[in-house]
């Protein structure tokens, strides 16, 4: 499926679907990593620090194609 | 809007859900199984299914369904037998049934939980003649007679029922004597992916954990099953299913098209965004491989007899009369 394709279909799902693979795949790796060195112990919020530049990508993305949308509908 | 949902809801089924866990009635106070999955919740999971984009979106999914079922065949061909009629118990829209020869089968029985599922895919598709219904595989032996079956099968069907042992001693019942058994199910490793992605997910976001991937037979345990149930002549055996997809989230969605979303009594209603979206990542970390993540689907097929004085069995203890040390 072409990522283009994706962002056009509407469900806020998918467009979080669209933003956690694609538009924020750094933070999502190093989110990812963190839990996988400690992921034989992990604790509630043992990754925080990533996962918060992760949340906060995934909001910004959000933020911006809700921008682009209204930007489209104008 | 709520009213008019509440309103619908009630008039289509006979529980009015009001929020959360439970949508068929259970008796916690009565005796009998204890009810781990939801089976109204599951008979609306499958219509819904269904009805998305016509039937289209289900048909997309039947990938599954349609290899177990192939593999499931392979078996029953090894059966040399005619049979007049076989029974698919939990038919689906008849993934195995389609499959059936001629020369095989004169006549197969569609039954599942979900009327919409099984009327889905018209008779032109089948070689055999088809008959359908609906029917609750928990209560097999309200509809069908006991010693009335030549054949039960069952395909994927079975890893939703809350009382397995209970439902194989009623296939059992309804087989004539010398009947067989053959089926396929789920078994425990399946979506171990998805469930360890979750749980991890879950812990590190919010603290704790909670069902989403439903508790599963063990292999090592079905044949033990089957024997409790009173069938001879088993054979089980494992084996499994690999399938690729993009990331975790067309996971989701293909298991929502296939009526195989979350139906275990007390699951929750809502997971977060960023639960959902922390389960992403772990899981494409923790299991992605170049081109995505796999899903894995472990299958337990399983073939068993109901016992008849014309069976072979075993020769008394002590009757041989050769010696075999003479002979090695």
């Amino acid at each position: 499926m072409q990522p283009t394709a994706r962002v056009a279909s509407s469900t806020p799902l998918r467009r979080l679907a669209v933003h956690s693979t694609t538009t924020c795949a750094e933070q999502s790796v190093a989110y990812g990593k963190c839990i996988v060195a400690t992921y034989t112990d992990v604790q509630k919020d043992s990754c925080k620090a990533e996962f918060e530049k992760f949340g906060a990508c995934l909001r910004e993305a959000v933020r911006v194609h809700a921008f682009l949308t209204c930007v489209q509908l104008l | 809007m709520l009213a008019l949902r509440h309103a619908r809801r009630a008039g289509s089924h006979t529980h009015a859900r009001t929020f959360a866990a439970v949508s068929s009635s259970i008796n916690p106070s009565g005796v009998g199984p204890f009810q781990v999955f939801d089976r109204n919740a599951k008979r609306l999971q499958k219509d819904r299914a269904v009805a998305r984009d016509g039937g289209e979106r289900s048909r997309t999914v039947d990938y599954v369904r349609n290899e177990v079922a192939d593999r499931l065949m392979e078996r029953f061909m090894d059966i040399k037998r005619k049979f007049e009629t076989v029974l698919d118990l939990g038919s689906g829209a008849g993934h195995f049934s389609k499959l059936l020869e001629e020369d095989k089968a004169g006549k197969v029985t569609m039954l599942d939980l979900s009327g919409k599922m099984v009327e889905r895919d018209p008779d032109s598709e089948f070689e055999v003649a088809v008959d359908r219904g609906v029917l609750d595989e928990e209560h097999l032996l309200q509809s069908i007679p006991p010693n009335s079956q030549e054949a039960i099968v069952s395909c994927l069907s079975l890893h939703w029922v809350n009382d397995l042992p209970g439902v194989l001693v009623q296939i059992r019942e309804a087989l004539k004597p010398d009947g067989v058994f053959i089926g396929a199910l789920f078994g425990g490793d399946t979506l171990f992916e998805l469930r360890t992605a979750l749980q991890l997910a879950e812990v590190e976001r919010e603290g704790g954990i909670s069902p989403h991937v439903s508790p599963m037979a063990n292999p090592r345990d079905m044949s033990n099953l089957m024997s409790r149930a009173g069938f001879t002549l088993l054979t089980v055996d494992v084996d499994e299913v690999r399938i690729g997809y993009p990331s975790m989230w067309e996971l989701l969605d293909d298991l929502r098209d296939m009526g195989e979303s979350n139906a275990i009594i007390g699951r929750r209603h809502f997971v977060p965004r960023d639960t959902l979206a922390a389960a992403s990542a772990i899981y494409q970390q923790l299991h992605g491989e170049d081109a995505g993540v796999p899903a894995t689907f472990q299958v337990i097929y399983m073939i068993g007899w109901k016992p008849a004085p014309n069976q072979p069995r075993p020769l008394e203890r002590g009757s041989g009369d050769t010696n075999l040390k003479t002979v090695l």
